[in-house]
């Protein structure tokens, strides 16, 4: 399959409660190579090879957004962030309001001769979603009606594209694309594939679906900063350098290092993330479910996080697969 | 008129960029019309009516959009750029841009999770955006890309609300899209048109096109600010969607023939006033020409002016369009005092 085109159609999809075609569409793709099961709102595909071990791969299918508050007579409507949103560039932005059906709207600007040089953008609830349906809008959106960023995906120099909800996406592909290349092979552990939900809202459907699961090792496959002119090297992964191996307190060392050494030993690009703390992913409540699992993090180098025009390196996802499929073939890490 | 207005929003032409704009309105109005391009890149244009008219009269609009120009590439392959017009730093954050019609590019800015404090709240300050085509290096940007490059908003052309359309440069190519629509009809009197470049930029073209065409009365076909946005009470708001084509009295580089601006309001044709002394058009290079040329701005009202989601109703196009041609007749025919 072809990474670039499925990592367009799944940043088009929406992924967000329950208005959730991302599911539908992994759940088509990854079908052909394991058996596909729903979980409080995501999907676990199995690949059982009939062995002792299982080993876990998690990407979330969500993405932020937001959430209709109020709807009001002028057709302006009033949200309240799904995971974090950066207020600075919602002005003037496209979203997608999925009311009876999907809705256009524009996030508002106050015009220049109106706004303060001073003036700050702290409050969502003042930067209202125009809708221009005027009284129409209350017959077609409700309160409670999920909003996602407008889709709108363009490839960049090299093998960079741009687009929404790559986070996690880029990691949903990763899953994918694993799932397609482990296909029909030997493989010495059980794969579970789980793309789960609701990560943006604090790590939740990764917790109950884990619980489930009951696998002897984890990793997660998410997104971290990617290099900018604005951002400090020690704080972020090049752009098409590869991978970044996560490297935390919580976090399995054993899981960790076997990552590592399996891309020394292929000639994989990679990168070290190091985090004095927990990871801010599905890694730190997978790592404590049930008895707990030892888990281990790889991260996609994303620029732009949470807007609409993140950008990946398709080159990092194909590098991300590889890694992992070798991570499967050598039975996981020996100490796990 | 519809799928005119498309075409042309979808092209670009930045400020001194304007060619590929000046090809549709070519194309469109040729054969209609007996037309020159000008050195700066105006196009003037004489409409034959049925009748010669009893005043000359000069209908504009601008083809140039806001924009931004590529002033330099960082050692790691990142462009930095200046805004060519006035833009607002939260509406170029995080925006998809193409350069020069084939590169795409991002705005990119650091992610809301590693800001600190006042910076979370405080759009960057535009000398700190910088435009990511994806290069790995200062020399892969260079081989893509020139200094002095112009980058407009990737922005696609919607359909949305209640029969409105947003888009990029609503300002000003749906006065071009009138004009042309004007041109191609027939008309009672002779009228002169001009489509001028570089107006976000000082209407620096209209300055030009002005003292050719030397007319004794002009209308500006623009769109201005609406700010009839949620929140703000009644006397903030300017103008409003859905009331008709505003007309002017004053702004800021303008105050406007009085007699225009009452007869337009007389007119029957649904409209409004412009209610703010703020901004400015065309008419301010305009009524400036020579002696002094009596002047009228009819602005189809645009709220987001000057982003990538401009958002207009086509109710207040067709009120531009048929108030244009009113007053046209109206001063054509010499029934104006």
């Amino acid at each position: 399959m072809e990474l670039k085109k499925l990592l367009e159609e799944l940043s088009a999809a929406t992924g967000i409660g329950h208005i959730n075609s991302a599911r539908d569409i992994l759940g088509r793709v990854v079908s052909p190579f394991a058996e596909t099961e729903s979980c409080f709102g995501g999907l676990i595909a199995r690949i059982d090879s009939g062995k002792e071990k299982t080993v876990l791969f998690d990407a979330h299918l969500d993405e932020v957004g937001f959430i209709v508050t109020d709807v009001a007579d002028n057709g302006f409507v009033t949200a309240s962030a799904c995971g974090g949103i950066d207020l600075r560039q919602l002005p003037t932005r496209e979203v997608v309001i999925h009311g009876k059906t999907d809705i256009a709207g524009v996030f508002m600007s106050t015009p220049p001769h109106l706004s303060k040089d001073e003036e700050k953008l702290s409050d969502l609830s003042k930067i209202k979603i125009d809708t221009a349906l005027g009284e129409k809008a209350k017959s077609l959106i409700s309160v409670g009606d999920f909003i996602t960023y407008k889709p709108s995906f363009v490839s960049l120099c090299g093998e960079k594209v741009s687009g929404k909800a790559l986070d996690d996406r880029a990691g949903c592909a990763v899953l994918v694309a694993l799932a397609e290349r482990l296909h029909g092979k030997e493989l010495p552990v059980n794969v579970v594939l789980l793309f789960s939900n609701s990560e943006e809202l604090g790590l939740r459907g990764a917790r109950t679906a884990v619980f489930g699961i009951d696998a002897h090792e984890a990793i997660v496959v998410d997104v971290s900063f990617g290099n900018a002119p604005d951002l400090p090297a020690s704080k972020s992964g090049v752009l098409g350098s590869g991978p970044m191996i996560g490297i935390s307190p919580i976090l399995s060392r054993s899981v960790t290092r076997t990552l590592e050494s399996i891309a020394q030993s292929n000639g994989i690009a990679f990168q070290r993330e190091v985090m004095g703390s927990a990871t801010g992913t599905n890694a730190d409540v997978i790592s404590i479910s049930r008895s707990g699992i030892n888990c281990g993090l790889v991260s996609i180098p994303l620029r732009n996080m949470h807007t609409d025009c993140e950008i990946v390196d398709i080159n990092d996802i194909n590098a991300t697969v590889e890694l992992l499929s070798e991570y499967v073939l050598k039975g996981g890490s020996a100490n796990a | 008129m519809r799928d005119l207005l498309k075409r042309l929003c979808l092209a670009d032409g930045v400020s001194g960029g304007e060619g590929s704009i000046a090809e549709i309105i070519k194309q469109e109005i040729d054969g209609y019309v007996q037309y020159h391009t000008d050195g700066m890149g105006n196009i003037i244009a004489f409409k034959k009516g049925k009748n010669r008219a009893k005043n000359k009269l000069m209908l504009d609009a601008h083809t140039d959009e806001v924009g931004m120009i590529i002033t330099s590439v960082t050692s790691d392959g990142f462009l930095k750029f200046e805004t060519v017009g006035s833009i607002n730093p939260s509406a170029l954050l995080c925006r998809k841009v193409t350069i020069e019609g084939k590169i795409n590019g991002v705005i990119g800015t650091k992610p809301i999770h590693l800001c600190k404090g006042d910076e979370k709240e405080n759009p960057p300050k535009e000398d700190s955006l910088y435009i990511d085509i994806g290069a790995a290096s200062k020399e892969a940007a260079m081989s893509l890309v020139s200094i002095g490059d112009f980058a407009t908003f990737k922005s696609d052309y919607t359909l949305m609300g209640d029969d409105c359309v947003k888009s990029k440069a609503l300002d000003d190519r749906i006065g071009c899209a009138i004009l042309i629509t004007l041109l191609k009809q027939e008309a009672e009197y002779d009228f002169y048109a001009t489509f001028t470049v570089q107006e976000e930029v000082g209407c620096r073209g209209a300055r030009t096109a002005a003292f050719a065409v030397s007319p004794d009365f002009a209308i500006c076909l623009e769109a201005t600010t609406a700010a009839d946005i949620a929140d703000l009470p009644e006397d903030k708001k300017v103008c409003c969607l859905n009331k008709g084509a505003a007309v002017s009295f004053m702004d800021r580089a303008t105050l406007y023939d009085r007699s225009l601006y009452n007869c337009a309001l007389n007119s029957g044709i649904l409209c409004q006033s412009k209610k703010a002394v703020a901004g400015g058009n065309n008419s301010g290079a305009v009524h400036l020409s020579k002696e002094g040329i009596r002047t009228l701005a009819v602005s189809v009202p645009c709220r987001y002016i000057h982003s990538a989601s401009c958002l207009c109703s086509f109710k207040d196009i067709e009120s531009a369009l048929n108030l244009a041609q009113f007053m046209c007749n109206k001063i054509c025919s010499g029934d104006i005092e």
